[in-house]
């Protein structure tokens, strides 16, 4: 048995499964996304294709453990996404189904032909179908249905772009979790990037930022003992969704922030210093952090400043960063000041139910089971029309 | 069907890989994308107890395209080499790249990979021993090269002695006057070949080389041709099909209406490679 991790239509999941349960069944059996069928088990059918970090890939012969911390897209998960949508009326109009069992791969296989191959014409389209079965269509309708959509982005009708994958390896395939002595290579070939072990200096270092938030909210506490836990780093770390600390000296702190964003995912590790002044419930830290997998870094130096108001405590908080790299580019002002909304709204509650627990002895957060319970929050708060709708986006964004 | 059970362990490094390999003597196999060994799994026609996931050591997904050669290491995938993502100095690499199986199966699916399960059916053996290229292959500690046509020792056999791991393929940059062709023989589109065979014409550099492959075993890999086609111009014309149905019956090819297919599959790509010529 091995836990795995996923991030399965945009929820990130963690299951212990038997290691020679494959894909499909993982997601047929222990999820109950039963769009993913099943019939050769040997990769050649395709009734079992769906996505792995966005790219089309057999369920049934890949096994979880080879894409543990992947992106995985069901057909569930392409309800919203423009080009499915597409598809799913040319299929109907045209008949490109019967008995509906390879459909779901079908789809898939259909929505990859019209995003990486805007060209195709018929003789490409039923050569890039050959690798799903159908027996009941004859494939006519399907070719159909797949050529009036190409013709439909052709013509500018259906805008979709799409990105090409950096990774020259397997879909899904990662890094070995470090271990704890992180077993260096022993090659000396290039590598991909290394996660320096400083993070070098703190904050913009005169930097113009590429974003800048600004967020409020309000805590029925009074503003000293909001102060006081907002100074108590190892309490209010696990308060934010997807964040956890490595270490702590002094006002210096080493940690992880993870952030999942449907289709998305970036561990940043990094540090931060804070510094605090409690005359004017003010604090400043100046922070920096790089996501290994996508290479994309951050340095960032934020506000928080508590005040009183009549209800309790409210606290602004101000963001400028500059972020680089792969996430850069999709991370448009409007997207990010949308998450950092969800991250505030999630901080606040965590917050303020530390406190609750805090002052009344009450249900309060336990810092050890912060970080998957926030999560968890921020996930389910995320699961929303609102969100797909922003995953829709994401993913136009990142075709670009 | 559903495999018997198995461990999976993701290797952080090529040594530790090979440590892995070594200590399970035997009971372990390497995966990277595992496209030919999932079915076999799936199927429990491989029942290793241990699986080692070396799809994520990064030095084995690095791709350097050069002016003299191009090195892909072993885990770079047949979707990356058909898209140009890894090196466009060999167009034979994205052509054959693109016949591969179906892309599902391309997105996950290595070049490594498939040289190491050596399907006598497959098209890499046959693509890259007529391009020249030679392998990489690592014990944990030091490398040493194998040519790709001597890579192979028979089906689903290859000359990686226990511990050792394909690190990387280097297969030399044709000169822009080469000429190449590549046919691959399928009822199906997508579907291992019924028969494949490339053929390689560089004046310049003194090579007229073809490989023929879907053989019981290893391709066959002819380094010097000129003598197949006459000494004159390669085509279809000028290929002696007398000569060739001796070699393939000394590989020990099938004979009959097999032998057929891999005459005419050379006897195509010959024609293409003339056809690219031409245009030159």
């Amino acid at each position: 048995m091995k836990t795995i991790r996923l991030t399965v239509n945009g929820r990130a999941i963690e299951e212990t499964v038997h290691e020679r349960m494959h894909l499909a069944d993982v997601l047929r059996d222990k999820l109950d996304l039963t769009a993913t069928h099943l019939r050769c088990e040997q990769g050649v059918c395709g009734a079992c294709t769906i996505l792995i970090d966005g790219e089309p890939a057999r369920a049934c012969i890949t096994f979880p453990s080879v894409c543990d911390g992947a992106e995985v897209t069901t057909l569930e998960g392409l309800e919203h996404d423009p080009v499915t949508t597409a598809l799913r009326q040319t299929f109907t109009r045209e008949h490109a189904l019967q008995c509906g069992y390879c459909t779901p791969g079908m789809l898939v296989t259909a929505r990859d032909i019209v995003l990486r191959l805007p060209d195709a014409d018929e003789a490409r389209v039923r050569r890039e179908l050959s690798g799903n079965l159908c027996r009941c269509t004859g494939y006519g309708g399907i070719v159909r249905a797949i050529l009036s959509v190409l013709e439909a982005r052709r013509a500018g009708r259906l805008p979709v772009m799409r990105s090409c994958r950096e990774s020259l390896g397997p879909v899904g395939s990662r890094p070995a979790r470090p271990s704890a002595a992180g077993a260096p290579s022993l090659s000396a070939a290039p590598a991909r990037a290394t996660p320096a072990s400083s993070m070098g200096p703190l904050g913009l270092a005169g930097a113009a930022p590429t974003v800048a938030l600004r967020q409020a909210f309000t805590v029925a506490q009074p503003p000293d003992a909001v102060w006081r836990v907002l100074s108590d780093i190892a309490a209010v770390v696990p308060c934010i969704p997807g964040a956890s600390i490595v270490s702590v000296a002094g006002d210096r702190v080493v940690g992880r922030m993870t952030v999942t964003l449907g289709p998305m995912a970036a561990a940043f590790d990094g540090e931060a210093e804070i510094a605090r002044d409690g005359s004017a419930r003010r604090g400043t830290i100046l922070g920096a952090g790089s996501d290994r997998l996508t290479r994309t870094r951050v340095a960032a130096e934020a506000t928080y400043t508590v005040t009183a108001e009549p209800e309790g405590a409210r606290v602004d908080v101000t963001v400028a960063a500059v972020l680089s790299g792969p996430l850069a580019q999709v991370s448009r002002g409007a997207l990010v000041e949308d998450l950092a909304a969800r991250l505030t709204r999630m901080f606040a509650e965590n917050l303020a139910r530390l406190m609750a627990g805090d002052g009344t002895g009450g249900p309060g957060l336990a810092p050890a089971a912060g970080t998957a319970l926030s999560v968890g929050l921020l996930l389910r708060a995320l699961a929303t029309e609102r969100l797909n709708r922003l995953v829709a986006w994401i993913r136009a964004a990142r075709r670009r | 069907m559903k495999p018997v059970a198995f461990e999976t362990v993701r290797a952080a490094s090529l040594a530790e890989a090979s440590r892995l390999l070594r200590e399970a003597g035997g009971g372990a196999k390497l995966v990277a994308g595992g496209q030919s060994l999932g079915p076999m799994l799936n199927l429990r026609l491989a029942r290793p107890r241990l699986l080692i996931d070396v799809a994520g050591i990064a030095e084995l997904t690095v791709a350097v395209d050069a002016a003299d050669q191009v090195v892909l290491g072993s885990c770079v995938t047949t979707a990356a080499v058909e898209d140009g993502r890894a090196g466009d100095a060999i167009p034979m690499l994205a052509e054959v790249a693109g016949h591969v199986a179906y892309r599902a199966v391309r997105n996950r699916g290595t070049v490594g990979g498939s040289l190491c399960h050596a399907d006598p059916a497959a098209d890499w053996p046959t693509a890259l021993a007529a391009l020249g290229a030679d392998v990489i292959i690592s014990d944990g500690r030091t490398e040493r090269s194998v040519p790709v046509a001597g890579f192979a020792t028979g089906a689903f056999e290859t000359a990686l002695a226990p511990g050792e791991i394909l690190v990387r393929i280097r297969v030399p940059v044709p000169s822009h006057s080469a000429a190449w062709g590549w046919v691959k023989l399928t009822r199906k589109a997508g579907e291992f070949a019924l028969a494949n065979a490339a053929v390689l014409v560089d004046h310049e550099r003194g090579i007229c080389r073809i490989a023929i492959g879907a053989l019981r075993g290893p391709p066959l890999v002819v380094g010097d041709a000129r003598g197949l086609f006459g000494g004159g111009p390669v085509g279809a014309g000028a290929l002696d099909r007398v000569a060739l149905n001796r070699l393939l019956g000394a590989h020990g090819g099938d004979g009959g209406t097999e032998r057929a297919l891999h005459v005419t599959a050379l006897a195509r790509a010959a024609d293409r490679a003339a056809a690219v010529r031409s245009r030159t």
